[in-house]
């Protein structure tokens, strides 16, 4: 179907810019619209205008977002993680540790903690805030690493001292003095750490605990054992560590005499989702390699998949124009008011004002049925009705002016006699 | 810019030499082979921008009839058109799917006022749009928005013109089907009809001679001396009457009636329908029909239209009278029937019956109205509250009847009140409205009260 549209402009010069050209027609003839009156130099600008503020705020936060993560080094809010410079981190040990020479591996699993362990390294257990595994605590003694742990739990004291040391509750009552021969202890002197490890070593055991600082109870709050190629240290109190004590008494002596022995310091700070052992070949999905669980190619076709879909949502995001403006109508029901009564009536439980309207609604018809004037008193209406229905006249004036009812269903009781009266009601 | 569902379509096909030859740079291969494919496309688009739209619209159209607004599109971009035109309209326009049934213009899937154009360089189609409009007043179009595809079909341009367009949606006057019988009741009145009774009325007609049958009271007993017959005097109803219809648009009539399961219709639809009716039948009786739709200020008037341009007028100044949520000012309803009406006239307010609002508006001056005109206060009663008023079934729908009845007791008090000062009241449900309103007219005309 073709047709001339009337009055319809000669078609525009082929070159830009195109503009709105409006025909002039006779008196209501709409007019003709070629074009928005735009070019492609007028979009850019205005979108560039309707950008420019949301893309410099933009621009703003990242910059600033950049300048933050150049300024400050990363630190973390880990508890003894030696990236953690609050109080309750470690940053003030490892920081010294690593002036002095000292490389820090800081790990959280235990499988990366004994890939990182060997034969001349020592291996920091910081507090687990789980319980480690039987087969983990193996793995952890295996490495062949010194071994220096942190507020032991039970399990982690038995498995790492042979069942030579066991671990009980203690609070430190101030500085005491070390008591013991030990290297670390004399260096450190006197310290106030929680006591809560005592010996439980039999004369068949090879290797026992040197214990030092002890409470007045046998409980002490430094363990040292001297396996044949590695030692294994345990301190019950963390406080040790911690950036907010260490400075306290012999802490920090104490501290860089454990962890500075050899030149290579592996931190483990344990996740207590770790459920890791460093033991068997790890799954392809512990090693982060997903992709050799899938058929091969599979990933190139995920990414056609990806950008099929993008073209679909740009497809679909793109709307067939702007929506058309209106003004809503005005949504009130009339009825609104009469439910709102209803409801206030029944909230307040007025009975006797919901009885009264019934009752005055129903004689006011009754009274039109019957003739009487609109200003007939009860008695009168009273009679008449007496008349047209042959009731007891008590009944009648009951119904019509007795009292309020008592409760709901005597009001709903109430509406349905009143209901059957007016139908009996004739004119007589 | 535009992608469609092909150049997605085409991403996806993508899998094929991936799985022959598996690795991300075949991947990358492919998305820029589609790419490239698009912004081809693009460039061998027509151009949106050099096609010229006219937009052709009736001026006006009766409430839920059918109007057609018609795009008349002429390709002058120099290449093949292939696009997706969107004749956009409002929502209460009621855009029915595109209707053009040619090889160049088919209606698109996806939604009301979409055509699909096939048009060759050069040439002009018309794509017809059924609209039909489902709220009163004016309904302005939006724009039209072309999206010119490319050969390929996988990507193209859009843009929205600035296409003007209005359509005037006026009154339904559903209520025109009741006009019949009360003309045929009013030409009875007037003598005119088949079945000859003697006319009805209060103004002298004529003189004529004695027939068996005629009233005897009729006998003009002066004139009977003059002649040798008897002779009766004959009476026909008055014409060229004054009418005033004031249309309150305050903010009751702004509340919505109807059956509780339906979404209703504001009173004032109801009210507007009523004044079309009784204008119409007004106006077929001969008397001057004269309208104004006040809330605090005049929203609309229809002042000296008579005969064939009394309905037109009526029709066009109601159709954008909206409600306004304002109080009305009586006071100012007295002073325009005064400015207006110097003689007796019959003022027929269209309002509510509102107990309170009544109290403190219409019933302090309706005495004023009152003294020197006819006055009829008509209001539009509400189904869902006579529903409510039958309520018996739960307690809750004991104390909604026992609200609505006291609601009834107050209207019935305030009716009685109005009354009193010599206005007539006629409440009735929306559809009854208009009728009655009209018997009312006619039986005040009938008894000479005009």
């Amino acid at each position: 179907m073709t047709a001339q549209p009337p009055a319809a402009p000669a078609p525009p010069a082929p070159t830009p810019p195109a503009a709105v050209s409006v025909a002039a027609g006779p008196i209501d003839e709409p007019p003709v619209i070629v074009g928005d009156d735009t070019t492609g130099r007028t979009r850019a600008a205005s979108t560039w205008r309707r950008m420019r503020w949301p893309f410099l705020v933009f621009v703003v936060i990242a910059l600033f977002v950049l300048f933050l993560a150049v300024v400050r080094p990363p630190t973390s809010a880990d508890p003894y993680a030696p990236d953690n410079p609050e109080p309750g981190g470690g940053m003030a040990v490892a920081e010294v540790l690593k002036d002095q020479g000292v490389r820090v591996t800081h790990v959280t699993s235990v499988a990366d903690a004994v890939a990182a362990a060997g034969p001349g390294s020592t291996l920091l257990v910081t507090p687990n805030p789980a319980f480690f595994a039987d087969d983990q605590i193996s793995s952890l003694n295996r490495t062949g690493a010194d071994l220096v742990v942190l507020q032991p739990d039970f399990g982690l004291v038995a498995g790492v001292s042979r069942n030579t040391v066991d671990s009980t509750y203690g609070v430190a009552e101030g500085p005491v003095e070390p008591q013991c021969d030990d290297p670390a202890a004399r260096a450190a002197g006197a310290v106030s750490l929680a006591p809560g490890l005592y010996d439980t070593s039999t004369g068949s055991d090879a290797v026992r605990p040197v214990l030092c600082w002890p409470d007045g109870s046998g409980n002490f709050a430094y363990a040292r054992l001297d396996f044949p190629n590695r030692s294994v240290t345990m301190v019950n109190d963390p406080g040790v560590l911690r950036n907010g004590s260490v400075l306290e008494d012999g802490n920090a002596a104490l501290a860089l005499w454990m962890l500075g022995q050899n030149e290579d310091l592996v931190w483990l700070v344990p996740n207590p989702m770790d459920v890791s052992t460093g033991d068997d070949q790890p799954t392809p999905a512990e090693r982060g390699q997903v992709n050799e669980l899938m058929p091969p190619g599979s990933a190139p076709v995920a990414l056609v998949a990806v950008l099929a879909a993008v073209l679909l949502a740009l497809w679909r995001v793109r709307r067939m124009g702007p929506l058309v403006v209106e003004d809503l109508p005005i949504l009130v029901r009339s009825a609104e008011a009469t439910r709102g009564r209803a409801r206030l009536y029944r909230a307040a439980r007025a009975r006797g004002h919901a009885a009264a309207g019934l009752r005055a609604s129903a004689a006011d018809r009754i009274a039109s049925r019957l003739g009487l004037a609109r200003s007939s008193d009860a008695n009168t209406v009273v009679d008449a009705v007496v008349a047209a229905t042959n009731r007891p006249s008590q009944q009648v004036a009951d119904l019509l002016y007795g009292p309020p009812p008592a409760d709901d269903a005597a009001l709903a009781e109430l509406a349905r006699r009143l209901d059957i009266l007016e139908s009996e009601v004739h004119r007589p | 810019m535009v992608v469609t569902w092909r150049a997605a379509a085409l991403m996806g096909l993508g899998v094929v030499p991936v799985l022959l030859l598996p690795a991300n740079g075949t991947v990358l291969v492919w998305a820029t082979v589609v790419v490239v494919a698009c912004v081809v496309d693009i460039v061998l688009a027509a151009s949106p921008r050099r096609v010229a739209v006219q937009r052709l619209v009736p001026a006006s159209v009766r409430l839920r009839s059918e109007a057609t607004s018609e795009l008349v599109v002429r390709n002058a971009s120099g290449r093949r058109l292939r696009a997706v035109v969107r004749d956009a309209w409002g929502p209460s326009a009621g855009a029915g799917p595109g209707r053009g049934r040619s090889e160049r213009v088919r209606p698109a899937p996806g939604g009301a006022g979409r055509h699909l154009v096939n048009l060759p360089d050069g040439e002009a189609a018309r794509l017809p749009t059924t609209l039909v409009p489902t709220r009163r007043g004016d309904r302005t179009a939006g724009g039209v928005t072309i999206r010119s595809l490319g050969p390929l079909g996988l990507a193209g341009r859009q843009v929205t013109l600035p296409v003007p367009g209005r359509l005037r949606v006026l009154p339904e006057f559903a209520s025109r089907k009741h006009l019949p019988s009360r003309l045929a009741r009013l030409r009875e009145m007037d003598g005119r009809a088949a079945v000859q009774i003697r006319g009805e009325g209060t103004e002298f007609d004529s003189l004529r001679e004695y027939v068996v049958g005629d009233d005897v009271r009729s006998i003009d007993w002066r004139a009977t001396a003059r002649r040798r017959e008897v002779v009766v005097r004959t009476w026909r109803p008055e014409r060229d009457r004054r009418v005033l219809i004031v249309l309150d648009t305050g903010r009751t009539s702004a509340a919505r009636v109807g059956a509780a399961d339906s979404t209703g219709a504001p009173r004032l639809d109801a009210s507007i329908e009523a004044a079309l009716l009784l204008a119409a039948l007004a106006g077929h009786a001969g008397d001057r029909v004269e309208l104004v739709a006040f809330d605090r200020t005049v929203r609309s008037r229809v002042v000296g239209a008579a005969g064939p341009r009394l309905m037109p007028a009526m029709a066009e100044s109601l159709a954008t009278v909206d409600p306004v949520l304002l109080e009305t000012d009586w006071p100012g309803v007295v002073t325009q029937v005064r400015t207006r009406m110097t003689q007796r006239a019959l003022v027929v307010l269209l309002t509510t019956l509102d107990p309170a609002a009544v109290e403190n508006g219409l019933l302090p001056v309706v005495d004023q109205l009152a003294r020197d005109h006819t006055v009829v206060v008509a209001s539009v009663a509400d189904e869902e509250v006579a529903g409510l008023r039958a309520g018996r079934e739960t307690v809750a729908e004991v104390y909604d009847a026992a609200a609505a009845a006291r609601g009834d007791l107050e209207r019935t008090a305030v009716t009685t009140m109005l009354r009193r000062y010599g206005a007539d009241v006629v409440e009735a449900l929306p559809d009854d409205l208009a009728p009655r309103l009209a018997d009312e007219y006619l039986a005040l005309k009938a008894a000479g009260r005009l």
